[in-house]
């Protein structure tokens, strides 16, 4: 074991305060991007609950509620394609969703085919759900949005774009952001939009190819030979784009940045001072080291060392602190995603952290002085 | 066995050492004009009241300070170098390649086995490798009777054992000057009897030059030279036994 290891274990109440610091950076930095990462999941619902490799739309579709229509007849372009095993049409359009009870809300319609088992049709919806969406103005949504769209009971009808629907079942797990997700049928959404949707038109072509990787070449493909009128996009990248574009549209990662950058701050103002104090406390066994020869390089050497580790311990004690907030979270329906990336960037960040805090302790080292230890 | 190097020849010399403190009224000399040669192979004792500039002295011959004036020339290797004429880093150097030190505070790492506290001075100090700085530190600890205590830390050790490792942390290294200032006055006399008799071997038997500064007049004996600094003037006095 190192001595900087074995100094931070022997003295561990001592450096208690600066190995906590780090633990409340690291949880507080990898929560907000957790949470700010599982709050943006929503905005690519439509993607992440369909099953199609691909995704053709208008050219440059920032989000997958951004889409323009396109004309039907790009389905035979995609179809002919080598690597595409089928293609299916996919309408993704708001609408104007009025209450039984009086009142509107925006809503966000998606409808695909609602055969079994075919591309467009949203995963959690049940083969009986999907059978019930082929009467006409029949549709689903989240049981979190039924108060909001006063679907919850009561007397009279709901609309959509003024024509009448009726609910013939509810999801769980689709919940929304700003507009409820509204499941339905091509031909009842066709009905819905009226004029908002030119004849022979549609939002997105869905496709699906040979393999993943083939999904891939088969995008660079049509990007190469369609560029000027129509867009691709593997399942993953659009997901990916949607999330990104309402993360920096809303500037919720300013915020997020900001709360994580005060929890780096006040962490490295506690762990610089633990380790001050913890080298000023060994002052005159480092200073005896100086005496004998010891160059001073050494000592800081060692002071960095116990930065490091006071980082590491940190951040092990982070995760499961992490794990739990999470599981928290979950009970109140929030989601935290702690992807990988979220542990890697946070362990990172929150080291590198403890090492800065560990350079500012340096000036400690620099005031000892082997004259301090005659009498 | 008592060393068989030559000791006509001094291996450290202070030459007209100078220094003062403070400034216009506060100015005091801690050292006026003082002359000293320690010769290998000698335990030199240095006695003097409160404030006489001991460990003033003590500082500058072992290149902690700096004198005003004067030189301290120091034997590297068979030459006489001037150790305040040298450049921090050389001097460091020279620290680190001929200066042991003591101190009445034992300053032992709370964290370190008692072998750790001597393998970090030959490992940071001479970049020895584990196993030799492994096996020198034992060889050192095992001399001074403490074979049974190097796996303990310093909270486990009683105040004479931890003044020996500190003694085998300032010889692990063999240096040709050993520097201890009250090594002695924290310790009960059969421990400060002990230690220097540490001391004294460490000058007859390896041949070091040893410098001593101590109020107790019960180290007499043991010493081969005794110097006595008053108000900042130096004076070598017989010992008892002369």
């Amino acid at each position: 074991m190192s001595y900087a290891l074995q100094t931070l274990w022997h003295e561990r109440a001592r450096y208690a305060s600066g190995v906590l610091a780090v633990t409340f950076s690291a949880v507080l930095i990898a929560l907000q991007c957790g949470l700010m990462l599982g709050l943006f999941k929503i905005t690519s619902i439509p993607i992440d609950n369909t099953t199609a490799d691909i995704w053709v739309g208008s050219t440059a579709v920032p989000s997958v509620d951004l889409g323009k229509p396109i004309p039907m007849s790009y389905l035979s372009r995609v179809q002919g394609t080598p690597g595409v095993t089928s293609v299916e049409p996919y309408i993704a359009n708001f609408a104007n969703f009025t209450r039984a009870s009086g009142g509107t809300e925006l809503c966000f319609l998606l409808a695909g085919q609602i055969d079994h088992g075919s591309a467009g049709a949203a995963v959690p919806l049940s083969r009986e759900q999907l059978d019930a969406l082929t009467l006409p103005n029949s549709i689903i949504v989240d049981e979190s949005d039924l108060k909001r769209l006063g679907l919850d009971g009561g007397e009279g009808k709901a609309k959509i774009n003024g024509k009448d629907v009726k609910l013939v079942g509810t999801v769980k797990g689709l919940k929304s952001l700003a507009a409820p997700w509204v499941f339905c049928s091509l031909h009842t959404a066709r009905h819905l939009l009226g004029f908002l949707l030119p004849p022979d038109h549609v939002t997105y072509l869905l496709a699906r190819c040979e393999s993943p990787a083939r999904a891939k070449e088969v995008v660079a493909e049509l990007k190469e030979r369609h560029a000027g009128d129509m867009g691709a996009y593997t399942a993953e990248e659009f997901s990916t784009g949607s999330r990104l574009y309402w993360l920096l549209r809303t500037k919720a990662g300013i915020a997020i940045g900001y709360a994580a950058l005060l929890g780096l701050v006040v962490g490295s103002v506690i762990t610089a001072q633990t380790l001050y104090s913890a080298t000023a406390a060994n002052a005159k066994e480092f200073a005896i080291l100086l005496a004998l020869g010891i160059p001073r390089w050494r000592i800081s050497l060692m002071v960095l060392m116990q930065s490091f580790w006071v980082g590491i311990v940190g951040i092990v004690l982070s995760y499961p602190a992490c794990l739990a907030l999470k599981a928290a979270a979950r009970q109140v329906g929030a989601d935290v995603d702690l992807r990988w990336e979220v542990l890697a960037g946070t362990a990172v960040v929150t080291v590198g952290m403890a090492l800065v805090s560990g350079l500012f302790a340096l000036r400690s080292v620099r005031q000892i002085e082997p004259m301090t230890l005659l009498r | 066995m008592r060393w068989a190097g030559s000791s006509s020849t001094p291996s450290l010399k202070g030459v007209k050492l100078v220094r003062t403190f403070g400034d216009g009224t506060t100015r005091r000399a801690a050292l006026q004009v003082v002359d000293i040669d320690l010769f290998p192979g000698q335990l030199a004792l240095l006695m003097g009241p409160s404030g006489s500039g001991k460990s003033t002295l003590l500082a500058v011959l072992s290149g902690l300070l700096q004198p005003d004036s004067g030189q301290v020339l120091a034997d590297d290797d068979g030459t006489l170098r001037d150790v305040w004429a040298l450049t921090d880093k050389e001097r460091e150097q020279y620290r680190r390649k001929h200066a042991g030190f003591i101190f009445q505070g034992y300053n032992l790492f709370p964290a370190l086995t008692a072998r750790q506290q001597l393998e970090i001075v030959l490992k940071w100090g001479e970049g020895a490798g584990p196993a030799a700085a492994k096996t020198r530190a034992d060889e050192m600890l095992d001399k001074l009777g403490l074979a049974k205590n190097r796996h303990k830390k310093p909270a486990q050790l009683s105040g004479g054992e931890k003044q020996r490792v500190a003694i085998g942390r300032a010889l692990v290294k063999n240096p040709s000057f050993m520097f201890a200032d009250e090594p002695t006055s924290a310790l009960d006399w059969e421990n400060g009897q002990k230690v220097i008799e540490l001391l004294r071997d460490a000058a007859h038997q390896r041949g070091a030059s040893v410098l001593c500064v101590s109020h107790d007049h019960r180290l007499l004996p043991f010493v081969d030279v005794y110097y006595h600094l008053d108000d900042g003037r130096l004076e070598r006095r017989a010992l008892p036994s002369e």
